[in-house]
């Protein structure tokens, strides 16, 4: 175990990007947000959690797959291949770490596996980072719900803990070690540190934030049952814009488009982030729509992560990072929609 | 090699493209940096199209008109007017160059006009150079 | 004088039992409690018993105008309204997507409304800076009057003032960091248009990546699709994750609007709106 400074974190950073790519989060106006550090003195890990969550690391807003010439006289196409550069994220949150498990499902797990995915995450080294057990938890949280502990290691490569000024840092895989062993200025941990970082992680489990006891099985089961009840989801919908907002922030959504951007001839063929909310999702070529509704997206959107994704992948495809709830542009909160469906 | 601006014109089929015509039947010499595009009035004309032209690495953009009052369709120019006044309004706050983007009023009977307007406006977007703002770099 | 937010939450709670038992209305477009006090949200009160669930509160800015077009022309509704409320309702009578005689506005004079994310008051630098609705049947609060009269345009000053390629590089930052999540175009009231022009792809207007060409163009045309109908109720700027000061330029451009055609938008219901309106006096100044 190692451990540093806070006020120091400056040093790892540019340490890091000696080595590759850091992706850490930085105050923007907006808030904290993940970004590609070209000054190691911007790093800053006073936040609580970033406004949009790091899967942009290994799932970009834009992907370049193909470029193309049309101007020539046969289709001229090349793959456009991903940097494979060592990248370093640094001070993703438990829940966060989470996601890219479930978002593996998906991409790596079943066949075919995207080779974009799969090459920016074993190029990825992740610092994990532990919520402050210390303080309560943002009101819009709710990972507790989905047994995902404030200051759990698994998923990470490395874990970091807060203590006082102080940041532990612990190897949690193989990779983790190689590279915590390479790294300069970090001084040793000691035994008392040691012992503060597994009490640490074990009162993370007991950390609560919004809570309710749900199996997994019982949410999925509910919500098919009440899939043909209209007037719950009528009524859930009154407020939502159908905006596509909560969509973008969420690290466990993953809806894709695939679209050409040809200008004079030439183009590439990329793949944009798409979402469920959006009124032409479903809008099909021959001009029919089966989700016209408002009340229609938002069931499917429910459905899908604490339903259907569950009786596919037996996981509920959300981590309780609360950010749908805080970028929503009228509040709503996913987390009482769900109770409300249980209690229905 | 002295910079060649590209330069969008839209004219109006009935009074600015006869004009236009007109210059060229007449035998006025303009600069050939204009590539005119048929409308058949100034209202068919979408903000976008100026956006856009913009993008695709127009220099600069002429649209011409008939007279207000004296649209072939009436009313056409009266809303064009409007639209494309706040398009230039929306170009500037933008921070686009203003002088990139001009609206004038060209007869059919105004050959003369549409060739001085032309080699006003090529001068004037030679003098600020080539667009480079909106211009999608490949 | 302060506003006394309980007491319009109560008499907003008396009209809509009122309205919904004398069945004038099918529904009440009110605010509701959200996962906490600080953040309410919008609330259909279709029954009765659904009334007590109203609440209103300093954090209730959400423009409840937005949600008229999605019932089907014809259904009698009552909206609670701010003052920027109020003159989305005008515009919209303007535009002929609701009937006056379909609607019971009612009205909410405040002052010191909270944004939810942020905790920071609303006031002319965000929103139209209007106190009082310009429309209502009926009135849940006493009007307010003494308060200072602020330009909704103060704001601009600094802007208007950047030479131009300052000011290129101030839009070209925040039109860079937009992720194209279309927040903004949901939760303004006068974006109804189905299908948006930025969802076509024949012809395509712009690109579908959040880069800047694409997100110039979905902005700049959007502004000017709003141009003479946006009524600064500062919800697109509220809504959005990344912070983009988008009022900032619907601000401009109704400051435009009202000094070359002398009209605001969303003030009468007799007017029409600027873009499908021209004067044969009209000037031509207005073009250079």
């Amino acid at each position: 175990m190692k451990k540093t400074a806070l006020n120091q974190i400056s040093e790892l950073a540019a340490d890091l990007m000696r080595r590759g790519t850091l992706i850490a989060p930085v105050k923007e106006k907006a808030g904290f947000v993940f970004r590609e550090i070209s000054d190691a003195g911007r790093v800053d890990l006073n936040f609580y959690n970033t406004l949009m969550s790091p899967k942009s690391a290994f799932f970009p807003p834009t992907e370049d797959f193909v470029r193309y010439d049309k101007s020539k006289t046969v289709l001229d196409a090349e793959g456009v291949e991903p940097d494979l550069k060592p990248v370093f994220l640094l001070g993703v949150r438990p829940c966060d770490v989470k996601s890219f498990q479930i978002m593996d499902i998906h991409f790596s797990d079943t066949a075919p596996a995207d080779p974009y995915w799969k090459k920016r995450r074993e190029a990825a080294t992740i610092f994990g980072y532990a919520f402050d057990v210390d303080a309560p938890a943002d009101a819009a949280d709710f990972y507790s719900t989905l047994k995902i502990g404030a200051a759990d290691p698994e998923g990470s490569d490395i874990f970091m803990i807060k203590k006082g000024d102080q940041l532990l840092l612990k190897a949690v895989t193989p990779k983790g070690e190689s590279l915590l062993s390479s790294l300069n200025g970090l001084a040793q941990a000691g035994a008392e540190d040691e012992k503060y970082f597994d009490d640490y992680v074990a009162r993370g489990r007991n950390f609560k934030t919004r809570h309710a006891c749900v199996e997994d099985g019982v949410i999925a089961k509910k919500l098919e049952d009440l899939f043909h009840k209209t007037e719950f989801w009528e009524k859930i919908s009154d407020a939502c814009l159908s905006c596509g907002a909560c969509t973008f922030v969420c690290p466990t959504c993953y809806c894709f488009d695939i679209c050409d951007e040809t200008l004079f001839g030439k183009g590439i063929r990329r793949r944009v982030w798409d979402a469920c909310m959006f009124t032409d999702f479903t809008l099909e070529a021959s001009g029919h729509n089966p989700r016209t509704k408002v009340y229609q997206r938002l069931r499917q959107k429910i459905c899908h992560k604490y339903s259907f994704h569950v009786r596919k992948y037996g996981v509920i495809s959300c981590v309780g990072c609360g950010r749908c709830t805080r970028n929503c542009p009228v509040n709503i909160d996913i987390f009482s929609i769900v109770e409300k469906a249980l209690k229905t | 090699m002295s910079f060649e601006p590209k330069i969008l014109g839209i004219a109006c089929n009935w009074c600015t493209y006869t004009g236009a015509d007109l210059a060229g039947t007449t035998r006025l010499q303009y600069p050939q940096n204009i590539r005119v595009v048929r409308v058949m009035c100034s209202s068919r004309i979408n903000p976008s199209f100026i956006f856009r032209a913009f993008q695709l690495g127009a220099d600069g953009v002429l649209v011409g008109g008939c007279h207000p009052g004296d649209c072939h369709y009436n009313t056409g120019n009266l809303y064009a007017r409007r639209r494309l006044a706040v398009a230039k309004k929306i170009l500037e706050f933008v921070g686009m160059e203003p002088g990139r983007f001009r609206v004038e009023w060209i007869s059919a009977s105004e050959g003369n006009k549409f060739a001085e307007v032309v080699t006003e406006f090529t001068a004037q977007i030679q003098s600020l150079g080539p667009q480079t703002k909106f211009k999608i770099q490949p | 004088m302060s506003i006394d937010f309980r007491k319009i939450e109560d008499n907003l709670k008396k009209e809509a039992r009122r309205l919904l038992e004398a069945q004038k209305v099918s529904l009440v477009l009110a605010y509701g409690k959200g996962f906490d006090e600080n953040h309410p949200m919008p609330f259909v009160a279709r029954n009765v018993s659904d009334v007590d669930c109203i609440v209103f509160n300093e954090y209730c800015s959400a423009n409840l105008a937005r949600y008229l077009v999605r019932y089907p022309r014809g259904t009698k509704i009552a909206v609670a309204v701010k003052a920027a409320d109020s003159r989305t309702v005008v515009q919209l009578i303007q535009e002929d997507k609701v009937k006056r005689e379909d609607l019971v506005i009612l009205g909410i004079p405040v002052y010191g409304m909270k944004d939810p994310k942020t905790g920071e008051v609303i006031d002319n630098k965000t929103t139209c800076g209007l106190y009082n609705p310009v429309l209502y049947d009926v009135l849940l609060g006493e009007e307010v009057h003494g308060q200072p009269v602020l330009s909704p345009y103060d704001v601009l000053a600094e802007y208007e003032a950047m030479d131009q390629d300052a000011r290129w590089a101030f839009w070209q930052k925040e039109f860079e960091r937009c992720i194209r999540c279309y927040a903004c175009r949901k939760a303004c009231p006068m974006c109804y248009c189905d299908p948006c022009f930025i969802d076509q792809n024949k012809p395509r207007w712009g690109e579908k990546s959040p880069e800047l060409p694409g997100n110039l163009m979905f902005h700049l045309t959007r502004f000017h699709h709003l141009a003479g109908r946006c009524i600064d109720c500062g919800e697109c700027s509220r809504a959005c994750p990344m912070d983009i000061p988008l009022y900032l330029f619907h601000k401009k451009i109704a400051k435009e609007c009202e000094e070359m055609f002398g009209q605001a938008a969303g003030m009468k219901i007799e007017d029409k709106p600027v873009l499908i309106n021209f004067r044969m006096e009209d000037s031509d100044k207005i073009l250079e």
